[in-house]
């Protein structure tokens, strides 16, 4: 860890998905909105807006119940894929300002370390406003921005001035700015936490200051020591560098009607190991672990994955191998709207020959095959050569 | 070394005070100008220890919060000063519905300084955008009306606001108008030394970087290290001619790229202390 006073810039642009759905349909501006899957039985709010939140509305909640509470929403679906790509244009803006420069999966949220920049890009807080200028200017976003010494001041900083705004801490200053807070607005502080706070009539973050480590272990037991830094606005937790998430190869399907007709989620499967596959193959690269995603009709989101060995890029292995994670995946008795097909853990593909010579065989012919099939579309187009369990219905 | 000018030439008793628009830039302790090791916490307790007065321009970009105003104070003499720039949401991003309300925040925000004595005025520093036109003549109005009571001073970056019948207001209203140094680019706000009340008069250093101003780098906007010859015109022409008319004087140098602001402070200091002797 470095002496050096630390700068982090916080961004994060409140309600993420109906932001996102603002900037594509203005209609939904200036007015309550949620995001839920319509026309599912048991749909749950995806997100919501801030006057929706007013009204009472939460996510995760039941969307016949958000709609008694906030009648007058209007009701979008959400559309994941959507603000994946707006996560990336922000860090696309970002990135700019510094390397490190850390994202969560497509939530709004980002930190970016601008320490020792100051001489190329000026002083942090001015970074951060030309930063929220244009993102504003090339996105038509609002994020929140914060200035602080570190990750954790920073979040609180633009927990407080949620739904617009902007924070500064200065650096020094972090234990006095946490002191007069709500400990609720503390990250890692979680809802056990806080009951059992609340029993001891602890609210305030300075009731947490003023007790000694001792006493925050009856508390905390070995979170103790944690939860004593937090309350300091101790932080050493570095940004981590962007691009630093590990390489994968996904492919994503939206379903026109939604379905849980395994034959569709299985056909759907393959065109997506195919995409996914022949990326691998072109990259020289194999997975050693596939992952599917499904999301389902009323909001849920489940994944689940499976390790494959060896690694492989050829598509009939993969596939066999997703085949698991899908029926696991896709279990519950609720339709399929979105499926998503993710290869990671790459490596090269092995060199080594399979040891036995009845596995070798079979390796070699669905190689063989699969090279067959590239070779055909690459001459004469992708659908000139179609597996017949992708033409099913 | 810290500024304290009693009179430049004449009996009238002036005093002078000279600092920098900002004291808190990691740069400096690279550049030098702050012992290497120096974290930014302990910038304004340094500082106060060379200079006597500052210009805060985080208040530019965040609602000044007064308890964080109130430990800000705490950390230099009683005999420093601040100016404290005004909010942004009031001079370059203006909501024709939320502003009188951020008027109040601000004056909020600041109110410790006040309390303190520490105020030597409220900057409002509007953009070149902010032309002299008619709805612009009256939001400045409303928000001198909503300013009252607070030392105020005015800086325009449009040449337009530079009319006789614009200073003879300022000076009814008992309102500094800023001196400016920048480079000679046309339509900028020219370099003038009138003096619209008697009680302040305010000068602001930005460098004379012409190729940088317009560049939307303040790297490259503040990128300028003044020349003792050029202080010196300065001394002997507007400098000289407001100290004669105005009470006290503050003077910030805005060019803080490699700690340049805080030396040509220094420098001009030196050079006005030299002319008092």
């Amino acid at each position: 860890m470095t002496l050096r006073t630390r700068s982090i810039i916080h961004l994060n642009v409140a309600d993420f998905a109906v932001a996102v759905e603002r900037t594509l349909d203005p209609r939904l501006r200036g007015r309550p909105a949620i995001v839920a899957p319509e026309g599912a039985l048991r749909a749950a709010v995806y997100d919501m807006s801030e006057e929706a939140f007013q009204a009472g509305v939460r996510k995760g909640m039941a969307l016949r119940t958000a709609r008694r509470r906030c009648p007058d929403a209007r009701i979008v679906p959400p559309r994941p894929d959507r603000y994946e790509q707006a996560m990336r244009s922000l860090l696309r803006e970002s990135i700019a300002y510094s390397p490190l420069v850390e994202s969560g999966p497509g939530d709004g949220h980002l930190f970016l370390d601008v320490t020792g920049t100051g001489r190329l890009f000026g002083p942090p807080v001015d970074v951060a406003w030309r930063l929220r200028r244009q993102i504003h200017a090339d996105l038509a976003l609002d994020p929140i921005w914060s200035v602080a010494p570190n990750k954790l001041v920073a979040k609180v900083a633009s927990r407080i001035v949620k739904p617009t705004g902007e924070y500064i801490v200065q650096p020094g200053e972090e234990e006095a700015f946490l002191s007069p807070l709500p400990v609720h607005l503390l990250p890692g502080l979680e809802r056990g936490d806080l009951l059992r706070l609340r029993d001891f009539n602890l609210d305030r973050v300075a009731q947490l200051t003023a007790l000694h480590p001792e006493q925050l272990e009856i508390l905390f037991d070995r979170r103790a020591r944690d939860v004593y830094e937090t309350v300091r606005g101790i932080d050493p937790s570095p940004v981590a560098p962007a691009g630093n998430e590990p390489p994968r190869v996904a492919a994503a399907h939206a379903f026109a009607d939604d379905t849980n007709d395994p034959g569709a989620l299985k056909a759907a499967l393959y065109r997506l190991v195919e995409r996914a596959g022949l990326e691998l193959r072109t990259r020289r690269l194999a997975a050693r672990r596939v992952g599917v995603v499904v999301d389902h009709s009323d909001g849920m989101r489940r994944a689940r994955q499976q390790a494959v060995r060896p690694a492989t890029a050829n598509d009939l292995t993969l596939f066999e191998t997703a085949r698991r994670p899908l029926l696991l995946a896709s279990a519950r008795r609720v339709r399929v709207r979105h499926l998503r097909l993710i290869c990671d853990r790459l490596t090269f593909p092995p060199a080594q020959r399979p040891l036995f010579a009845e596995t070798g065989r079979e390796t070699v012919r669905r190689e063989n095959l699969v090279a067959a099939i590239d070779a055909v579309r690459s001459r004469f187009g992708r659908d000139a050569l179609r597996m017949g369990r992708t033409m099913a219905a | 070394m810290k500024a304290a000018v009693e009179d430049i030439g004449r009996a009238h008793a002036c005093r002078i005070q000279v600092g920098t628009s900002g004291y808190s830039y990691a740069e400096w302790a690279e550049a030098g100008f702050y012992p290497p090791g120096t974290r930014s916490g302990g910038m304004l307790a340094r500082y106060a220890e060379m200079f006597s007065i500052t210009e805060l321009n985080y208040t530019w970009y965040q609602m000044p919060k007064a308890q964080a105003v109130e430990r800000m104070s705490r950390q230099v003499p009683e005999a420093f000063r601040f100016a404290a720039k005004l909010n942004r949401a009031l001079t370059h991003e203006i909501d024709p519905h939320l502003w009188r309300g951020q008027v109040t925040q601000y004056r909020d925000g600041i109110a410790p300084l006040i309390q303190s004595g520490q105020l030597t005025a409220v900057l409002l520093q509007f953009p070149p955008s902010f032309s002299r036109a008619p709805h612009n003549r009256l939001y400045l109005g409303r928000l001198l009306d909503a300013l009252t009571g607070l030392p105020v001073a005015v800086e325009f970056r449009n040449a337009g606001w530079a009319t006789d019948r614009v200073f003879a207001e300022l000076e009814r209203r008992a309102i500094t108008l800023v001196a400016v140094d920048e480079p000679p680019l046309p339509g900028l706000f020219p370099r003038l030394d009138v003096v619209t009340h008697p009680e302040l008069f305010y000068v602001r250093f930005h460098g004379r970087n012409a190729s940088g101003w317009r560049s939307g780098n303040m790297q490259k906007q503040f990128d300028y290290d003044y020349t003792d010859t050029e202080l010196q015109d300065w001394i002997r022409g507007p400098i000289r001619a407001m100290a004669r008319r105005a009470r006290t004087g503050a003077i910030f140098f805005n060019n803080h790229v490699r700690a340049q602001a805080p030396r040509n402070a220094q420098q001009l200091e030196r050079l006005l202390g030299a002319v008092r002797r």
